[in-house]
C-alpha cells in the first residue's frame, strides 16, 4: 500500500494539464526585485540609484540571521529603490533595473549559453566530496537560495543544525499537491540527474545520511526520471504517494514519508527530519556547481486559457507578470500560486518572485454565496492538522482571540481545505487567518 | 410541658453550635478587601470596555486602589466629574484629562474613490486587508466594511451609506480606543476633542507620491505641503508624502482647509466664508 498522510486531506482533483516542457522566458527589459522576497527580515540594498549591476551581482545583502540577499537577474542600471506594487495591490520595497539594449543583447546570450552549454558540461558526480559542508552552505547563503516550494523559507538557515539537533532523513519535496501548478513536475522530469547532485549536496551540508524524494504519484514520469537518475545512489531512494493534498505540506510529508508526527508548536525539525523542495535542490546544484545564483526560477502559467499558451517557463526573478504570453480572459482572474493556497492577482505588471510557483486563470463566477453551518463536520474530517476549522472561524468572527490560541489556532497550516469542503461555502480560512494573526500579537 | 423545654434546649444548642462554626469560618476565611475597590467601581461606568488597557472596571478599580493614584491609569470613558469622584475617593487630587475624540484618516468617499476591484470574500476589514489591496484600490485607505462599527461597544460609529465611510458620533464616542485597535489600517486617530469642539485633521493616510496618490484617490493628500506654508502656528508637517496636524499646536484657524488642492483637510465645524476667502 502506498504511504500518505492519516488524518484528513482532500482530493480537488489534479489539473495538471500544462505542457511539462520547460522554455526560456526572454529577459525583461525593466526588472523589479523585491527586498522581501522570503520569510525573515527584508534584505538591504547595497546599491544605489544609478549604480552599474550586471546579471548575478549581489545588489541587496542579507540582514538578519533568517535573511537572504537578492541578486540581479540582468545587467544594467538601478533606475530606483522604491515602494513598487505588489500583485495584491499593496505595496513592497524593490530595487528597480532598468538595462539598455546592448546590456540585454549580451544577457541573453550569456543566458542561452549557460543553458545549452554550461550546464550540460559541468555535471560531475564528486562535488559533494571536493567540498566541506561549511562551503556548501557558504555558497548556499550567497546565492540567496530560498525554499522554492512557496514558504520562501531562506535554505542556509534550514540546514544550519545546532549540535543538539539530530537529523537522520532528507525528504526532497516532489508532491506538488497544489492542483494546475507543474513546475516540480517539469523540473524532475527534465533535470533530475542535476537535481541528484544538488541532494548529495544538501546532504553533505547538514551532514545527513539518507534522503528520500517524495513524490505523489499522479507523476509517474516524474517518478521515472528520478529512479532513472538515482539508480546508483543507494542512500537517497524514491518514493510514490498517495496522491492527497495537502501532502506538500512539510509536517504532513514528514508524516507521509517516515510515519513521525511534528508535535503542536514544535519545528518539523524536531522529528529528525529535514524538507527541501525539488526545485531547491537543482536550485543548491546550480548554486554551487555552476556558481549562478537565485535569479530564475521556473514558473507554471496554467489554467483556463488555450492549451498552447499553458506552459512552464524559465524567468527571471523580477520580470513583470504581464511578460508571460498568455491571454486573460474577461470575467476570469489571475491567482498568483496555485488555486488552494495562492492569492488572488489584482496587478499584473507586479514582478514575480522567489516564491512565485505559477500563474493560475480561473475563470467561473466566483464564490458561491456564503450559507449558515449547518454542523456537519465537513471541515474538521478532512483539517491535516486534526483542527476544529469551524469553532476556529466562529473565534475569528466574534473576535474571540484567546479562545482561539487556546484552541491551537497555531498550528493552522492555512491549506484551505476546510473551505474546499464546506457545503456552505463559508470563508472559513479567511476567519481562521485572522484568529491566528490577532492571536499572535 | 418537659417536652417543650427540651425542644428549645436542643434547637438552641444546636443553633448556638452552627452560630459558632459560622463565626469561626467567616474569621478563618475572611477576605480583606479595600471598600474603597467597591466605590470606585460603583463611579466607573461598567461597560467593561478595555478602554483603560484593564480587563475590565473592576480590575481598574482595584489597580487604582492598589497604587494608591491615578498615576498612569485613566478611564477614557468618565467624566471629568466622575474622575475626580475616583480622585476624592483615593484621597488624591485628580488630574484633568484632555477629552479625546476618534477621528478617521480617510476621505475615499464613494465619489472620490470609484470601486474598482471586485471582491467576493467575507465582509471584514480585516480579511480584506489580509487578501489584497480592497475594492477602492488604496492600499492606505479605509476599507468601508465597518470592523469599527462592530468592536465599538457605545453604538458611536456607524457607516454612511453614501460615502461608505464611518462616521464618528461625538456625543457617543468615549475614546476607549476599541476601533483604532481593530482597524487594520491603523487610520483611526484619538485627537483632542479640541476648544468648542473645533477639530481639524487631514483625512487622508496615502503615503504615495502625490500624482500616484491622486490616481487612485481624488481626496487624497498629495504632499503638496501648501498646508504647511499657510499655518501661521506651524502645526502642520509633511512627512512621506503625507499631511499631519498637530493637534497640540492647532488653533483651529482652518486656514490650511482652504489651502488645500484636493480638500484632504476637514473640520469638525463650519468655516466662516470670510476667513475662506481671506487665504
Amino acid at each position: 500500500m502506498k504511504h500518505t498522510f492519516k488524518k484528513g486531506g482532500i482530493h480537488p482533483g489534479s489539473f495538471k494539464t500544462a505542457s511539462p516542457d520547460i522554455e526560456l522566458l526572454p529577459l525583461p527589459m525593466t526588472a523589479t526585485v523585491l527586498l522581501s522576497q522570503h520569510i525573515g527580515r527584508p534584505a538591504n540594498p547595497t546599491v544605489q540609484k544609478g549604480d552599474k549591476v550586471c546579471r548575478g551581482m549581489v545588489i541587496a545583502e542579507n540582514s538578519a540571521y533568517i535573511s537572504a540577499s537578492v541578486h540581479a537577474p540582468i545587467s544594467g542600471t538601478v533606475a530606483s529603490i522604491d515602494d513598487v506594487v505588489l500583485p495584491n495591490g499593496k505595496n513592497g520595497r524593490a530595487i528597480i533595473i532598468k538595462a539598455a539594449p546592448e546590456e540585454h543583447e549580451a544577457d541573453t546570450a550569456a543566458r542561452n549559453s549557460y543553458w545549452s552549454d554550461t550546464i550540460p558540461a559541468v555535471l560531475s558526480r564528486d562535488l559533494s566530496e571536493s567540498l566541506t559542508a561549511d562551503e556548501i552552505r557558504t555558497r548556499i547563503e550567497r546565492a540567496g537560495i530560498v525554499g522554492l516550494g512557496g514558504a520562501t523559507f531562506p535554505s542556509h538557515v534550514k540546514i544550519d543544525l545546532k549540535p543538539t539537533q539530530k537529523v537522520d532523513t532528507l525528504i526532497i519535496n516532489g508532491c506538488e499537491c497544489e492542483p494546475y501548478l507543474r513546475c516540480d513536475d517539469a523540473i524532475m522530469r527534465s533535470c533530475p540527474g542535476y537535481i541528484a547532485e544538488g541532494i548529495e549536496l544538501i546532504m553533505k551540508a547538514a551532514s545527513i545520511s539518507r534522503a528520500v524524494v517524495a513524490v505523489e504519484d499522479n507523476k509517474p514520469q516524474a517518478i521515472e526520471a528520478m529512479r532513472g537518475a538515482l539508480d546508483s545512489m543507494h542512500n537517497i531512494s524514491v518514493m510514490s504517494l498517495k496522491t492527497k493534498y495537502p501532502q506538500g505540506g512539510e509536517k504532513q510529508l514528514i508524516e507521509a514519508v517516515t510515519d513521525r508526527r511534528v508535535a503542536s508548536g514544535a519545528l518539523p525539525v524536531s522529528t529528525g527530519v529535514i524538507v527541501q523542495n525539488v526545485a531547491t535542490a537543482f536550485a543548491v546544484w546550480q548554486a554551487v556547481a555552476t556558481g549562478q545564483p537565485l535569479i530564475e526560477r521556473v514558473v507554471t502559467i496554467t489554467g483556463d486559457i488555450p492549451a498552447e499558451q499553458r506552459r512552464n517557463y524559465i524567468a527571471a526573478i523580477g520580470t513583470p507578470l504581464s511578460d508571460f504570453p498568455f491571454s486573460l480572459p474577461d470575467e476570469a482572474r489571475a491567482i498568483v500560486g496555485g488555486p488552494m493556497m495562492g492569492k488572488t492577482a489584482v496587478c499584473l505588471d507586479a514582478p514575480i518572485t522567489k516564491g512565485t510557483s505559477g500563474l493560475t486563470v480561473l475563470s467561473g463566477k466566483g464564490r458561491r454565496p456564503v450559507q449558515p453551518c449547518i454542523r456537519c463536520g465537513a471541515c474538521s474530517d478532512v483539517c491535516p492538522m486534526g483542527l476544529d476549522p469551524y469553532l476556529l472561524a466562529t473565534y475569528g468572527r466574534l473576535r474571540m482571540f484567546d479562545e482561539a490560541a487556546k484552541a491551537d489556532v497555531a498550528d493552522c497550516i492555512e491549506c484551505g481545505s476546510c473551505s474546499w469542503s464546506c457545503p456552505s461555502s463559508r470563508p472559513i480560512l479567511d476567519f481562521i487567518r485572522v484568529a491566528k494573526q490577532r492571536s499572535r500579537k | 410541658m418537659n417536652l417543650i423545654i427540651c425542644s428549645v434546649l436542643v434547637l438552641g444548642i444546636i443553633g448556638f453550635a452552627g452560630a459558632l462554626m459560622l463565626y469561626a469560618t467567616a474569621r478563618r476565611f475572611h477576605v480583606d478587601e479595600d471598600p474603597r475597590i467597591d466605590r470606585i467601581a460603583s463611579v466607573l461606568p461598567g461597560a467593561n470596555c478595555g478602554g483603560c488597557g484593564l480587563k475590565g472596571c473592576r480590575d481598574f478599580a482595584t489597580r487604582c486602589v492598589e497604587q494608591g493614584s491615578l498615576k498612569g491609569l485613566h478611564c477614557p470613558v468618565s467624566s471629568a466629574e466622575n474622575t475626580s469622584a475616583i480622585a476624592s475617593i483615593l484621597g488624591v487630587t485628580a488630574e484633568t484629562a484632555v477629552r479625546r475624540i476618534a477621528v478617521l484618516h480617510c476621505n475615499g468617499s464613494c465619489q472620490a474613490r470609484p470601486e474598482t476591484y471586485v471582491y467576493d470574500g467575507a465582509l471584514t476589514c480585516a480579511i480584506m486587508d489580509a487578501t489584497g489591496v480592497g475594492t477602492r484600490g488604496c492600499s492606505y485607505g479605509c476599507l468601508g466594511c465597518g470592523d469599527c462599527v462592530a468592536v465599538c461597544k457605545f453604538g458611536a460609529i456607524s457607516i454612511d451609506p453614501a460615502t461608505k465611510l464611518p462616521v464618528v458620533d461625538t456625543d457617543k464616542c468615549t475614546a476607549c480606543g476599541a476601533c483604532v485597535n481593530e482597524c487594520p489600517r491603523h487610520i483611526i486617530e484619538l485627537r483632542p476633542s479640541g476648544r468648542l469642539d473645533r477639530r481639524v485633521w487631514v483625512a487622508c493616510s496615502n503615503r504615495e507620491r502625490g500624482a500616484v496618490a491622486r490616481k487612485t484617490c481624488k481626496a487624497a493628500c498629495i504632499g503638496c505641503s501648501k498646508c504647511v506654508k499657510t499655518c501661521p502656528f506651524g502645526a502642520v508637517e509633511v512627512n512621506h508624502n503625507l499631511s499631519y496636524i498637530n493637534p497640540d499646536l492647532c488653533k483651529t484657524c482652518g486656514k490650511c482647509v482652504a489651502s488645500c488642492p484636493t480638500g484632504a483637510i476637514l473640520t469638525s465645524f463650519t468655516i466662516p466664508a470670510k476667513t475662506a476667502t481671506e487665504s
